[in-house]
């Protein structure tokens, strides 16, 4: 946006949305404007904070209409990975106060919820009504749902994850042509409310008809529209449930009971942690997860069973009796204490949302990650290169914490690296962002696949995927002619050339 | 009947393409899930059974007109009948095979002639078997073996040989064997000797029905002329003409016919066979067509709707001659049997049939080169079959392919365990 | 436009024996009597038919065409209208050569397969390494290939392993230009596990509820996710269908489940699927398997009232088989399923052999669906789709309305106008419903209803908001008319897309 129409820009803004709900504070700006040094800082020119769909597609109209750049966000506190942060100049769409939870539906264990629907809140109402949100691993407090399933975070329950969209299911999008547009079983016909009163639930994820936009528009870092409110699948709240935790000092011990337990969708909760990730969740300061580290065991594998609405206790004691079969089998032994944390503590820590500073931030108050997927059987080979890196780098061994996450019922893994460093010391925070560069080229040079490619990662992995990189323009092109949604993401920009 | 008869049944064919594959209950791996020879070496829809049914109704419809490629795909057909089976689980409506032979037909009446087709009904018209050897010749396979001549005497059971019994030289040795060996289980044998004509059926099914019917009064005749009470053949074409082809076309023989497997099966049930040598042998059983789901007797024309037809009247190839050969086979000491994917009512054709050996022999060579790799499979090491059409292909096949594999006809392995040297 | 010279060049690329233009080979892919609405079973016959062999074929035969301006179709198995031409002048590229399974990766539980490889063979070869497929209701001797990336995807595996369309991993994509698409995981050469990504995922332009039916470019490698199957490796099955023969294992349970009303039966649906148990489930229309079964039966019984009343009361009902990874996993299902057939005042018939055999083995097959063909010939679906329950049961009961008055006037078989082919998907994510109805296409009256039918049905669902479109996707550009309007202008949209991946409708979509 030219300096000019800057004002222009704002005031039509403020005419679509009023005076009190568009921003030029400057502290709150270059918040905004944050790139960490592994994006450039952008440049916010104001914060918009519409209320409703209508506000939002009147802003998308008048993006085209003045050439804005919308730069979308649900959650009030930046993303440490640049998708949000504008490109040059923008104007950032905060949603986080269109939180409105629109409807929760016991029956068909689903909610309607708008963008700034935040874990927290989200999980209350759900516990209310005996249900459970599907969450990622200790996410923030104030992390909004929608961000997190619009961008394709794991959730730890892999049985639950039956399709790289859950647990997104009908989205409705302003896209960048200012249309709205219903994906799945919230198309049509019928308003939602006649819908509901038919019988709908928006639970079909699919379409409508030929073409899946819900799954266009996920993934997208807002690049093709804003959404506006979406359909999520919730879970029940189990009757009854019990945490076990597995350790062994290679994670080849562990590698066949997790494809087997999987495979036979044994356990809700189900993931991997290194000693360093574990106590970087249990303890709350560097001395403290130094010291649980050392007390671990390299790997643990945290899982749970649980029962539901019918013989609750009956069903954990024959996926308890089964798993302790499996875990015979390999040799491994089932435990419900480990150094430092019952099966209670940690019960509670997958449970809720992370309070105060972020767990993976604990050890030196800020943290890099790297994280992509890749099949379980291939991680050691991934560990291997991160380690190489790290010897390169000078960065020490023992202070990268690894999270292993088996999604879509253990067919494929996130497998993610944590980098602690001290954001206030310029040399560490050049040390491990320049590790990051370097070990992410090497990990996609290993085959590692950067499904959701942030910031500099963008640019590696579109390069090994020329066609798909063509194809997603000519999207770009369906849903946002004007180029006016956060522009310069993803392949949507002069560097990523096709 | 006429093919416009059969409307209804190809304008019935939902094009589900069943009939490519073996019944879906039975496809035990991806190598060997495949039922229809034609199609699966032709590859367009046409050559399927489903195709063929299109393109008939097509001409009928007056969309194409009768070509060298309806020709084409008409007979590069061995109409084993598998399509028709796999057809039938699903449908009650639609008979597949006797689309294909009223095409047929149409192709002959319409003078769309295959040469080698003609060559052979010449050869049947000259000299009465479909090889065009000297009809003076055809007994010279028995001789020595003192059998009854029915021309002249009487006797209790007639053995029709077949034209490739009678003829093939290869083949020789497994007839007379199995003569010897009814004859040491005390059956009192005739053959008609030079007189034995072909049965016909190669000719009703390339579309030659007259010819049919000349043979067949002519066999009728003899049959009754011998006094036999039971006709006995080791040829599953012949079998399959007599049980099937004759009383549908009218013609009633008059007397039990029996393959030579089901003769042999009393036999060995009644004690008059004993089975009592081992042979140890790893075998596998191929079910040729004309025995099995070709082989069961014609129950009479059903007048009507075909969906109203009680299972027992739909010829669905499951009354084929299927648990003999197998009973004697396991009766057969020190011999293992296993089994391949595709059996019984669906198994493989050996390519022979249906005017292919003689129009198309590279499909016919490609059809039974399939099936000894299926046979392979099982680690069987040698094929046992009981028709002699099957033992020319596989022999053929298995030279052709450098294999090593033994074939048999199954009075070969009676023959050996019931202590009866060869010749 | 297909010229010597475009024949002569595809000639070159498959080689003679695989190319065709004869009319006998031709029209035997015009017949297409099934998944259409307008009476009569010929189609527009291709301008010649080519076989290719490879992905490298693919792609230069679409080369061509589109040089050329030539419209061509691709189909796998090929049954159906949606799979041939939708106009003249399209060459009908028939996959059948392209068959193999290419991988099978045991431990990551996917499979990638070419078009033509069936299900029952993939089916087969998972099995020996304990893995089993979703396959669609149409049976075993479909394209899983085509179920995946371009068809529909319900069948009676929806509770345990889902839909086709969310069954997709990597995608290997011939696009309408020629070009190669390799989606996901597979495009970014990590290996064929994951179909989304980088960043937004593809597959929302290769499909949505349904595909473009070849009207996208040609698919010619799929991975699908595989799932454990708990039953013999090499099952011993004797018969064809109906004489099916065989042991079904200890771990396995085969029930019929009967409600007494819609609002008893869907909550019964519920708390299945709360309760996360159930490896098949399946509602079979009463009336349409009776026919399937025993058409001479039904025949005898259309003009018997009190007949047909009885066998109606078994209409809210579905045939639930349950498999086991241990006892105590048996146990629990077992145990839980009747306690919710009790506390929703159903019927739990344990089924015992032979039916068991059957519907054991034809469950997990898919074999036995087809026979639905068996009176009639052919059967149409005008009403249906996937929502939550309570939305399916609903679009059932309308649908059992308007089946009577086609019943009522002759238009199509009597099935008891009992409803609604379907079942849980993803344990209760949502149930599907089709409004089957069964017609003879042979004869005149009847070719003509599904047409007015598929009018009724559509009417209806908009009407009502019976939620998705569904099936009224196979009444032609019309049904978009009338749907698109009131659901989000999606055929706006899908326009919009083909005109930039296809603008020349080369890759020939049949129901546009």
């Amino acid at each position: 946006m030219a300096s000019e129409s800057n004002a222009v820009g704002i005031q039509e803004l403020i005419g679509i949305v009023g005076k009190d709900r568009v921003s030029t504070d400057r502290e709150l700006l270059l918040k905004y404007g944050r790139g960490g040094g592994l994006v450039p800082d952008g440049e916010p020119v104001c914060v918009v904070y519409p209320r409703d769909s209508e506000d939002i597609q009147r802003i998308v109209k008048l993006a085209n209409a003045v050439g804005l750049n919308l730069v979308p966000r649900s959650s009030s506190i930046p993303g440490a990975l640049g998708g949000a942060v504008p490109s040059g100049e923008g104007v950032i769409v905060d949603l986080s106060e269109m939180r409105e939870i629109i409807r929760l539906d016991r029956r068909n264990k689903v909610a309607l919820i708008e963008p700034g629907v935040t874990f927290g809140q989200l999980q209350a109402a759900a516990a209310a009504e005996g249900l459970k949100v599907l969450m990622p691993l200790i996410p923030g407090a104030s992390g909004s749902v929608l961000a997190s399933y619009l961008e394709r975070e794991p959730i730890t329950i892999p049985k639950y994850h039956w399709d790289m969209t859950d647990p997104l299911l009908c989205i409705e999008v302003i896209f960048g042509t200012g249309d709205m547009f219903r994906t799945g079983g919230a198309a049509g016909p019928g308003t939602l409310e006649e819908q509901w009163a038919s019988g709908a639930a928006q639970k079909n994820p699919m379409g409508p008809a030929h073409t899946d936009f819900a799954k266009l528009v996920q993934g997208g870092q807002g690049t093709m529209g804003i959404v506006t409110w979406a359909s999520v699948k919730l879970e029940l709240l189990p009757r009854a449930r019990r945490l076990f935790f597995i350790q062994a000092e290679d994670l080849g011990e562990l590698q066949g009971f997790i494809y087997k337990a999987l495979r036979l969708r044994l356990g809700d909760e189900f993931l991997v942690l290194n000693n360093f990730s574990l106590a970087s969740i249990l303890r709350e300061n560097r001395e403290r997860i130094g010291a649980m580290t050392r007390k671990q065991s390299t790997w643990t594998l945290v899982f749970c069973v649980a029962g539901y609405e019918y013989f609750p206790q009956e069903r954990i004691a024959f996926q308890e009796n089964d798993i302790r079969e499996i875990t015979r089998a390999f040799g491994l032994e089932m435990k419900e204490e480990i150094p430092g944390a019952s099966a209670e503590t940690m019960m509670r820590l997958l449970d809720n949302t992370a309070g105060g500073t972020h767990w993976k931030s604990r050890y030196s108050g800020g943290c890099r990650d790297i994280f992509f997927l890749t099949t379980l059987d291939r991680v050691a080979a991934f560990i291997e290169v991160m380690n190489k890196s790290l010897v390169t780098a000078d960065y020490p061994m023992e202070e990268m914490g690894i999270y292993i996450q088996p999604i879509q019922h253990g067919r494929a893994c996130h497998l993610e690296f944590n980098l602690p460093y001290d954001p206030d010391d310029i040399n560490e925070t050049e040390k491990v962002n320049n590790l990051l560069l370097r070990a992410s080229e090497e990990l996609l040079e290993a085959g590692a696949f950067f499904s959701r490619p942030y910031g500099p990662w963008a640019r590696m992995a579109y390069a090994r995927c020329p066609d798909s990189v063509e194809a997603l323009k000519k999207v770009k092109g369906i849903v946002d002619p004007g180029g006016v949604m956060n522009r310069g993401k993803l392949c949507f920009t002069e560097e990523v050339r096709t | 009947m006429t093919l416009d008869d059969y409307r209804l049944d190809m304008m019935g064919c939902s094009r589900c393409s069943m009939c490519k594959w073996v019944p879906l209950n039975q496809v035990k791996s991806w190598r060997y899930a495949r039922s229809c020879p034609s199609i699966s070496k032709y590859n367009f829809h046409a050559y399927s059974g489903s195709g063929k049914m299109n393109v008939a109704l097509s001409l009928l419809d007056g969309r194409i007109e009768l070509d060298e490629t309806v020709a084409d795909i008409a007979y590069k057909c061995t109409l084993c009948g598998a399509c028709d089976v796999s057809c039938k689980v699903y449908r009650d409506d639609i008979e597949l095979c006797e689309v294909i032979e009223e095409l047929r037909e149409l192709c002959v009446t319409e003078g769309l002639l295959i040469p080698e087709h003609m060559i052979m009904i010449d050869s049947m018209k000259k000299e009465d078997n479909v090889f065009g050897e000297p009809k003076s010749e055809r007994g010279n396979w028995a001789e020595g073996l003192g059998l009854k001549d029915v021309n002249s005497e009487s006797a209790d059971v007639l053995f029709h040989a077949g034209c490739r019994f009678s003829y093939d030289e290869d083949l020789r040795g497994k007839v007379r064997g199995s003569v010897r060996l009814l004859l040491d289980a005390g059956a009192d044998i005739g053959i008609a000797g030079k007189e034995e004509s072909c049965c016909g059926g190669r000719a009703y099914e390339v579309g030659y029905r007259g010819e049919m019917d000349n043979y067949a009064d002519d066999v009728v005749a003899r049959v009754k002329a011998s006094g036999a009470t039971v006709l006995v053949t080791p040829c599953s074409d012949c079998y399959s003409t007599f049980k099937y082809f004759y009383p549908r076309a009218g013609h009633e023989l008059g007397v039990e016919v029996l393959h030579i497997t089901e003769y042999i099966d009393r036999l060995v049930k009644d004690r008059r066979i004993a089975l009592s040598h081992d042979v140890p042998l790893h075998v596998t059983y191929h079910d040729p067509c004309h025995l099995g789901r070709r082989g069961e007797p014609y129950l009479g024309k059903w007048e009507g709707d075909k969906l109203l037809r009680p299972l027992s009247r739909k010829r669905a190839g499951r009354n084929g001659i299927f648990d003999q050969p197998r009973d004697i086979l396991k009766a057969i000491p020190g011999l293992k049997l296993s089994e391949m994917e595709r059996v019984r009512e669906y198994s493989w054709c050996c390519g022979a049939g249906g005017g292919v050996l003689e129009a198309h022999p590279d499909l016919a060579l490609w059809s039974a080169t399939e099936r000894i790799r299926e046979a392979g499979a099982t680690g069987a090491e040698a094929i046992v079959t009981a028709c002699p059409w099957c033992e020319r292909s596989f022999i053929d096949a298995i030279s052709e392919m450098g294999e090593e594999m033994a074939v048999y006809d199954l009075t070969e392995l009676v023959t050996m365990s019931a202590g009866i040297g060869g010749e | 436009m297909m010229t010597d010279d475009v024949y002569r060049e595809m000639e070159s690329v498959v080689g003679e024996e695989n190319i065709s233009r004869e009319p006998a080979i031709l029209d035997s892919y015009a017949f297409q009597p099934f998944h259409r609405a307008e009476p009569g079973s010929w189609i527009h016959r291709p301008a010649a038919v080519v076989l290719p062999g490879s992905t490298g074929e693919v792609q230069q035969i679409v080369k061509i065409c589109h040089r050329n301006k030539v419209s061509y179709k691709a189909h796998s198995t090929g049954w159906g209208a949606h799979s041939g031409p939708g106009k003249e002048g399209v060459i009908q590229i028939d996959l059948r050569r392209m068959d193999r399974i290419l991988e099978i990766d045991e431990e990551n539980m996917y499979v990638v397969v070419e078009p033509y490889a069936i299900c029952a063979q993939v089916q087969a070869e998972l099995m020996k390494r304990g893995l089993n497929l979703h396959i669609i209701g149409a049976g075993s001797s479909t394209s899983p290939l085509a179920a995946c990336t371009s068809h529909m995807g319900m069948g009676f595996t929806g509770v345990s392993m889902g839909y086709s369309g969310r069954s997709v991993l990597g995608v290997e994509w011939v696009l309408p230009d020629g070009e190669l698409l390799r989606l996901g995981s597979l495009g970014s050469g990590s290996g064929w596990f994951c179909g989304d990504g980088p960043g937004p995922s593809l597959r929302g332009i290769m499909r949505g509820w349904a595909g473009y039916d070849g009207g996208l470019g040609v698919f010619t490698g799929v991975a699908i996710k595989t799932f454990h199957w708990p039953g013999p490796r090499e099952p011993e099955v004797e018969g064809l269908l109906f004489d099916t023969k065989t042991e079904v294992p200890d771990n396995f349970k085969v029930f019929l489940c009967y409600f007494p009303d819609y609002e008893r039966w869907a909550d019964a649906y519920y708390r299945i699927g709360e309760a996360e148990i159930a490896y098949i489930m399946s509602k079979n229309p009463i009336g349409a398997m009776i026919w399937a079964f025993t058409p001479h039966l039904m025949r005898k019984i259309t003009d018997m009232p009190a007949i047909k009343t009885a066998l109606k009361a078994a209409q809210h009902g579905c045939h639930v088989m349950i498999a086991a990874n241990s006892p105590g996993d048996l146990d629990y299902q077992v145990k839980t399923l009747k306690r919710i057939i009790e506390e929703t005042e159903g019927v739990l018939i344990d089924v015992k052999p032979p039916f068991e055999s059957m519907l054991w083995w034809s469950g997990v097959r898919v074999s036995a669906v087809q026979a639905i063909f068996r009176p009639g010939g052919t059967f149409f679906v005008g009403l249906g789709g996937d929502e939550a329950v309570d939305n399916t049961m609903l679009q059932a009961k309308f649908g059992e309305k308007i089946k009577q008055d086609f019943i009522d006037r002759g238009l199509i078989y009597d099935d008891l106008a009992d409803v609604m082919w379907g079942g849980l998907y993803e344990q209760g994510l949502f149930n599907h419903q089709e409004e089957i109805m069964i017609f003879n296409a042979r004869d005149p009256r009847q070719a003509k209803a599904p047409e007015e039918f598929a009018k009724a049905c559509a009417r209806t669902a908009v009407e009502e908001h019976l939620g998705g479109i569904g099936f009224a996707l196979f009444g032609g550009e019309k049904m978009h008319d009338l749907f698109s309007p009131v659901t989000s202008d999606y055929y706006k949209w899908e326009k919009k897309i083909k005109e930039t991946w296809d603008p020349d409708d080369l890759s020939n979509q049949t129901f546009r």
